[in-house]
């Protein structure tokens, strides 16, 4: 290609990107200001979540803090719905991801029903759950789901405790083994599937080995 | 005591016992021409073998010398291994006899009596079948199942036809693009879960870039009447609409 033809492809690009900037609120600024690799991982959770279960499904993410994960998830998804309980969260993901198809709603969601949707998804968050809280956690996820629902369950494996902040160690009441989780998702569905992801590769290696286990639940019982 | 290193090994040995594993003439042929299709054929098996889980009722169909049967086996529980080549199963039969979890049978397996299988997982099977008789397949499958049973199919993408030997072909009749294989697993399950693999990893990447293509199939339907597209329409017919 000449220079002569490059030049104006050159000047498309910048009227293409619209005059946009995204102000990240206080969890993934702090996130990304001490770990930005964690950003990575988690995107990678949630790809993989929307590969295996929001292809143009009717989604509700429980905890779904500032909404990081709600692009990716809305882009595979028809409809989107985050929940959390944390109002700043809430105000941010609203102000940066909400759009017709994308909505948020502050709230405490244990317990509770938004309605019927295809697909429920909830990463990081379980392993925040009081254990005495935790059937009532699955039982939110399955009073979410329609008949043919999918559940998507991700959270830290107990053998990454030695391994984490103390940040995380003070928030992580409720840690589950690969067999755990995939036990008790057995409880509520007939076909379950666990798989490991090291950072941001997703696998079905040795259990104890992965750092972070995802589950994805179809066939309700 | 201080002992030396042949000696030491010798312990290990010991503790190795005996036994022997044949290789038939496939997988033979295999380690020998292109080594890395035998890690990426067995690293399918192991993906299928998690994704069964353990305590579980597996049917492999079109097994092959059943390398990846054993796989199964060990993992899953109890296996049974189908293949049409008596030739084949020979190997299998040989290698394993003495295992009450795994057994093989020469069979068509569209002829074989239906049982109640946890899971059905046939690799590099549909692609030789033509697309005529993919609903017989399919159907043999799902009356194989179990209720709550799940099936797991492994094919070649259809992108990686343009890179394949001559050999290779001849024999697929029947390669299923990604978009495909969804909707032919769709009409017999209501949830179909698609994975991409790239020599030995499997991921859910970007599909067209998949050299080979696994899918599982759960919640199979009641009624194959309840699903669009029509069903004695050929897959090669289908392309296009």
């Amino acid at each position: 290609m000449s220079q002569d033809e490059k030049k104006p492809l050159k000047n498309n690009v910048k009227p293409l990107l619209k005059d946009e900037l995204i102000e990240l609120g206080s969890v993934w600024s702090y996130n990304l200001w001490n770990d930005p690799k964690r950003l990575a991982f988690v995107l990678a959770r949630y790809k993989f979540a929307a590969e295996m279960g929001c292809k143009q499904r009717i989604i509700l993410e429980l905890g779904c803090s500032e909404g990081i994960g709600s692009p990716i998830l809305g882009e595979f998804a028809k409809q989107y719905t985050g929940i959390d309980m944390d109002k700043e969260a809430i105000v941010s993901a609203k102000k940066l991801f909400g759009n017709p198809e994308i909505n948020f709603i502050e709230d405490n969601f244990l317990g509770n029903r938004y309605g019927t949707f295809e697909t429920v998804i909830s990463l990081d968050v379980i392993e925040h759950i009081q254990p005495d809280h935790e059937s009532l956690f699955f039982d939110t996820i399955i009073k979410n789901l329609g008949s043919d629902g999918i559940g998507i369950v991700g959270t830290p494996n107990l053998t990454s405790v030695p391994y984490a902040s103390p940040g995380s160690q003070v928030g992580h009441v409720n840690m589950f083994s690969a067999e755990r989780l995939k036990s008790t998702m057995g409880h509520y569905f007939h076909n379950v599937f666990i798989f490991g992801i090291n950072d941001e590769i997703v696998h079905t290696g040795f259990a104890a080995m992965a750092h972070y286990l995802i589950c994805v639940g179809c066939y309700k019982k | 005591m201080e002992i030396d290193e042949q000696s030491r090994w010798h312990l290990v040995k010991e503790l190795m016992g005996n036994q022997r594993v044949l290789l038939g003439k496939q997988v033979t042929h295999g380690l020998k021409k292109s080594p890395a299709h035998i890690l990426h054929y067995l690293s399918y098996y192991k993906f299928a073998a998690k994704m069964v889980g353990s305590n579980k009722r597996v049917l492999d169909v079109g097994c092959g010398e059943g390398l990846g049967t054993w796989i199964l086996a060990k993992e899953c529980g109890q296996v049974k291994g189908v293949d049409f080549a008596q030739e084949v199963i020979n190997v299998g039969q040989t290698n394993w006899s003495s295992q009450s979890n795994i057994s093989f049978e020469c069979s068509d397996f569209l002829t074989l009596s239906a049982e109640s299988w946890d899971a059905v997982v046939n690799f590099d099977v549909i692609e030789q079948i033509s697309p005529e008789n993919v609903q017989n397949f399919m159907t043999g499958i799902i009356n194989n199942l179990a209720e709550h049973g799940i099936t797991i199919v492994g094919t070649p993408n259809l992108n990686s036809q343009a890179y394949v030997s001559e050999i290779s072909k001849l024999g697929h009749v029947n390669v299923y693009s990604p978009e495909l294989l969804e909707e032919e697993m769709r009409r017999y399950f209501e949830h179909v879960f698609l994975f991409c693999a790239n020599n030995e990893v499997i991921h859910a990447g970007f599909l067209p870039f998949a050299h080979y293509l696994i899918v599982i199939g759960c919640k199979k339907r009641k009624s194959l009447l309840d699903y669009y597209p029509p069903l004695n329409v050929p897959t090669s017919e289908r392309k296009n609409t």
